[in-house]
């Protein structure tokens, strides 16, 4: 297992992991992000997390639902969630079909994404 | 007449001058003077040495023909065995691209894979009757024009062209299965493999291929390459899906072509949600399925069927419900499925697989 290059990234800016999607995942490729970024939450201490979705290609029910389980589990080890960069077209799909993200922050892009974190986490945070 | 003898070993030779005349040169002086006027011509090429051997010897042996005047001969000599290696070389030079062997040697498989594919074609020959056999030779291999033979046979140039076209799609399809030495495993792979190989809509749909190829290992296997290139012609595309990669090239494969049918990028990522959908329930499912995706007959749109051997939906009203979930998913793909699209069907059979066939129309011809 996991011995294809993954298509993702994370990478860490101060207490927040920024995972960036590089290309279109199936779905044991986002399951793999969901067990990278969980570990990475610990092994890290980050406060925050910002998945950046800009290069799906869609964002089905099961996309959606790893994110969802991502910010929920992240959040029970005391990190925040923020879905940055789902493209118009995507997010057009997601409402015809019903499928949402639930109660997970969303932001336009990076810099929102940055911007909320810093505004949720407060005097704590240390960029 | 005076003699000469050329002692090599030494260099030197006995003259038997005669008793009146010039003194012959000695053969020693021969060989001082033609190594002069080789020298002078060709400098200090590495065959000078050969040059001079050659002049002297062709003097000596002449030398009871020559009455006087050998020096001269021998300079001729010389200048003329010089001519002859400057033309030689040249001449070599000229083809020598020649002796350039542009053709690959055979790889060390050919011969066995070239004995393999005639064994193929004669098997398939094989299978067609006698009279079949030789109407297919006489047209492909004789080259006997269709006029000539539909006279000989009593009917029309049309309907044998026909003929020979099944005929072809049937040598075609007993090709790949005697090259897979395989033997098919049902009644219905045969038909199957040559409708697909005739390319014909009718008879692809008469034959059931879609589904059949949706639930037969053999065939999908056997039927690759004739899909590859009837699928360039009309436009349709075929994704097996049993892996989790193939939902990411079943999303990719859908997106292209209705692209390419004009749907908008919005309309776009929402055939190819559906169909990204779909795809994950054949994984998870049944294992193992086809979707295709073609144009739309009537209007500009586009057609997705999903087919699978899996274990059917126990109960299709239950499972088109929102929210209704087996898995743990959302709940959302089947009833997601038939709000945005035209045109839903849905069959399922317990035990037997389920086909989806939806169709969406673009936004401007609905």
């Amino acid at each position: 297992m996991d011995t294809e290059p993954a298509l993702f990234s994370i990478l860490r800016q101060g207490q927040v992991l920024v995972a960036s999607v590089h290309t279109a995942l199936d779905d044991s490729q986002l399951l793999r992000l969901q067990r990278d970024l969980v570990g990475r939450v610990g092994t890290d201490r980050a406060r925050g997390i910002i998945i950046d979705v800009a290069a799906l290609d869609v964002l089905d029910s099961f996309g959606s639902k790893t994110l969802r389980d991502i910010a929920e589990i992240a959040r029970l080890r005391g990190a925040l969630t923020v879905i940055v960069g789902i493209q118009p077209d995507v997010a057009q799909a997601m409402v015809e079909l019903g499928i949402g993200t639930g109660a997970v922050a969303t932001a336009l892009d990076l810099e929102e994404g940055m911007a909320h974190l810093a505004a949720a986490l407060g005097p704590a945070w240390t960029p | 007449m005076p003699g000469l003898t050329y002692d090599a070993g030494v260099g030197a030779a006995v003259v038997d001058s005669g008793a009146d005349g010039p003194p012959e040169p000695s053969a020693a002086e021969l060989h001082l003077l033609v190594t002069r006027v080789v020298r002078a011509r060709v400098g200090n090429h590495p065959a000078a040495e050969d040059l001079v051997q050659e002049t002297v010897a062709r003097v000596l042996a002449a030398s009871d023909r020559i009455d006087g005047g050998i020096e001269a001969y021998a300079v001729t000599t010389a200048r003329n065995v010089i001519a002859t290696m400057w033309r030689d070389e040249a001449r070599f030079q000229r083809y020598q691209p020649r002796m350039v062997d542009l053709d690959e040697p055979d790889a060390p498989d050919m011969g066995v894979l070239a004995g393999e594919d005639q064994v193929a074609v004669r098997r398939a020959l094989e299978s067609l009757s006698v009279q079949e056999r030789s109407l297919l030779l006489a047209h492909e291999v004789d080259g006997t024009s269709l006029a000539t033979l539909a006279a000989r046979e009593g009917t029309t140039a049309g309907a044998l062209g026909a003929q020979l076209r099944r005929l072809r799609a049937r040598m075609r399809a007993e090709y790949l299965i005697v090259a897979s030495h395989r033997e098919p495993p049902t009644e219905r792979c045969r038909p199957v493999l040559v409708a697909v190989a005739l390319r014909d809509q009718r008879r692809w749909r008469e034959a059931g291929v879609d589904d059949h190829l949706a639930g037969c290992d053999f065939c999908a296997d056997v039927a690759g390459p004739l899909l590859e290139s009837s699928q360039q012609d009309s436009g349709r595309v075929a994704i097996d899906v049993a892996k989790d990669h193939d939902v990411v090239e079943a999303r990719v494969a859908v997106r292209r072509l209705a692209a390419d049918l004009g749907f908008d990028r919005s309309d776009v990522t929402l055939v190819a949600t559906v169909v990204s959908e779909i795809a994950r329930n054949i994984v998870k499912f049944a294992e193992r399925g086809r979707m295709t995706f073609e144009p739309a007959r009537s209007r500009p749109g586009i057609r997705i069927v999903a087919r699978d051997r899996g274990p059917g939906i126990e109960d299709v009203e239950l499972a088109m419900r929102d929210g209704y979930t087996t898995y743990g998913g959302l709940g959302l793909g089947l009833p997601g499925a038939r709000r945005i699209m035209d045109e839903f069907d849905i069959e399922s059979v317990p035990g037997r697989g389920t086909t989806i066939t939806m169709t969406r129309y673009r936004k401007d011809t609905r």
